[in-house]
């Protein structure tokens, strides 16, 4: 036991030494490892390579009802029920690399006293002599956090909601009187009506990212993928826009090659997609511009590619568009009818079929937005990866 | 004389904003505000077709459509489900339970005459 640990106070101290500079052989000696461990707010426990738990500090006893005595020795499966740690520890102590999950990636719910908990999980391989000798677990509490997610989720929701049913009042209304059915109008009165009318739009396109997002966050989005013919798909994406681009002086292309094996793909959320990129392709692209879609065939991918020949996007910007409530300001960028959720579904969506997403842009030059789908294998289909495991 | 559209809705705006719509093509409108009531004036007046909410107190729209379309008498009636329940599952079930089409809110006058008119032909 006592090698044990002084082989953890080894590796907490050179993990000191390399974040902070501070080497623990200097801190007064009524300061030590205990004295570290136990005011933790976070569960930690050392395993072998068996996956045995070795040691754990106080909180982890107090958090899974246990003694160091009774603890020690147990798998660290059974006593945490957290089966998936069973997969991640092989993971380490496969590749001898540290795991740190970001709160998305790993975030597990443990079941205790009719409570759930949330945890997120680190993991740090740990190496005796220059041979891998087990691991530190590092439980983070994340509940709360969790809960504020759920709210936030469940609110955006009931929003959306209850945006639909005054907003369906406003239309029927404008349209009514826009139409003239209701009486006569001034030339200014129906102006007025056109910009109320064309700002409806926009909000109830807003309300169906809104829900949209919230049913994706909440993780009961469903995605099957089927084979989906990928002119049928461009097709329905962009015939819906090609009016609105000739009005607004832009050249809307599609280049597919003929013959395109099919892709798997959710048909409705895959034409989302594609329509969402197009259509902020056409906010960011002055008259005279051109939008390309594009599609290529690259080994099992289909590639789909939105270029265009607008403002460009920042290089500071590029990495934050695909985040939820981001949106890019600067010079060329027009006022923007949106919240900026638009691509962090985009990126769900995608990332939920088993592709990926990412732009490359310029200033001044254009940007090309660019997606992968999997070209269809054979009968499956896919859903979000569940970040959560039920506990015992 | 008109067809005769039951709207079953409790919101006071929208009926308005429904009701001026249909009286714009010349359609006849009942209105009730609640799924017994519904039930009630689809006995006694036997409408051309139903416009029903979903969401209303004490009888909801679900059950008005259980009702109806489980019984012959009422089973061909159409009904269009106008509500601000947009998740499919909803729909779905809506659809299940022999809902003829299902528009969610917010809609434009056009999509309701044109579903109106598909189901209604010579009005």
């Amino acid at each position: 036991m006592e090698s044990e640990r002084l082989l953890l106070f080894q590796f907490i101290s050179k993990c000191f030494e390399r974040k902070a500079g501070v080497k623990l052989s200097n801190l007064p000696e009524t300061v030590n490892l205990d004295t570290i461990a136990n005011n933790l707010a976070d569960a930690v426990f050392l395993v072998d390579r068996e996956m045995n738990v070795v040691w754990l500090n106080q909180r982890a006893e107090e958090f899974f009802h246990t003694s160091s005595k009774k603890a020690q020795g147990g798998k660290i499966t059974e006593l945490t029920a957290i089966n998936k740690l069973e997969d991640l520890l092989g993971e380490v102590f496969e590749q001898e690399t540290a795991l740190k999950c970001s709160y998305e990636e790993a975030s597990v719910k443990v079941k205790r006293h009719d409570e759930r908990y949330f945890f997120k999980i680190a993991i740090n391989p740990i190496f005796h002599q220059g041979n891998l000798w087990g691991a530190l677990v590092q439980l983070t509490d994340v509940t709360r956090f969790h809960e504020m997610e759920k709210i936030k989720t469940d609110f955006v929701s009931i929003v959306s909601h209850e945006f639909r049913t005054p907003l369906t009042t406003i239309i029927v209304g404008v349209e009514m009187l826009k139409e003239g059915m209701l009486g006569d109008l001034t030339p200014r009165g129906k102006e007025v009506l056109e910009a109320i009318g064309a700002d409806c739009e926009r909000l109830s396109r807003l309300i169906d990212n809104l829900m949209e997002l919230s049913r994706i966050e909440s993780g009961t989005i469903y995605v099957e993928a089927e084979p989906t013919d990928v002119a049928d798909l461009v097709q329905e994406a962009v015939r819906p826009l090609k009016i609105q681009a000739e009005k607004q002086g832009i050249e809307l292309i599609t280049d597919l090659p003929p013959e395109l094996p099919p892709v798997a793909a959710d048909f409705n959320k895959a034409v989302w997609v594609l329509a969402n990129l197009v259509g902020n392709a056409m906010r960011y692209t002055d008259p005279g511009g051109t939008i390309t879609v594009q599609v290529r065939q690259r080994g099992k991918r289909h590639f789909f590619s939105v270029e265009d020949t607008g403002s460009g996007i920042p290089k500071e910007h590029q990495d934050k568009i695909f985040r939820k409530y981001v949106q890019v300001s600067g010079p060329g960028r027009k006022g923007t009818g949106g919240v900026g959720l638009g691509l962090a579904i985009a990126k769900d969506i995608v990332m939920a079929h088993g592709g990926e997403i990412w732009v490359d842009s310029e200033i001044g030059k254009g940007t090309t937005f660019t997606f992968t789908f999997p070209v269809f294998q054979g009968g499956e289909s896919v859903t979000l990866p569940e970040a959560e495991e039920k506990g015992g | 004389m008109g067809k005769r559209v039951l709207l079953v809705e409790d919101e006071k705006n929208v009926i308005l904003g429904v009701r001026t719509c249909l009286d714009a093509v010349g359609y006849d409108v009942e209105i009730v505000e609640d799924g017994g009531e519904a039930l009630d004036a689809v006995r006694r007046e036997h409408p051309d077709l139903i416009l029903l909410d979903l969401l209303m107190p004490r009888v909801d729209g679900f059950e008005v459509l259980k009702v109806l379309k489980g019984k012959e008498d009422t089973s061909k009636i159409p009904i269009i489900v106008l509500t601000a329940k947009a998740e499919e599952e909803d729909k779905q079930r809506a659809m299940d339970l022999g809902a003829d089409s299902y528009m969610t809110k917010p809609f434009k006058p056009q999509e309701l005459w044109d579903t109106l008119k598909y189901y209604l032909p010579e009005a």
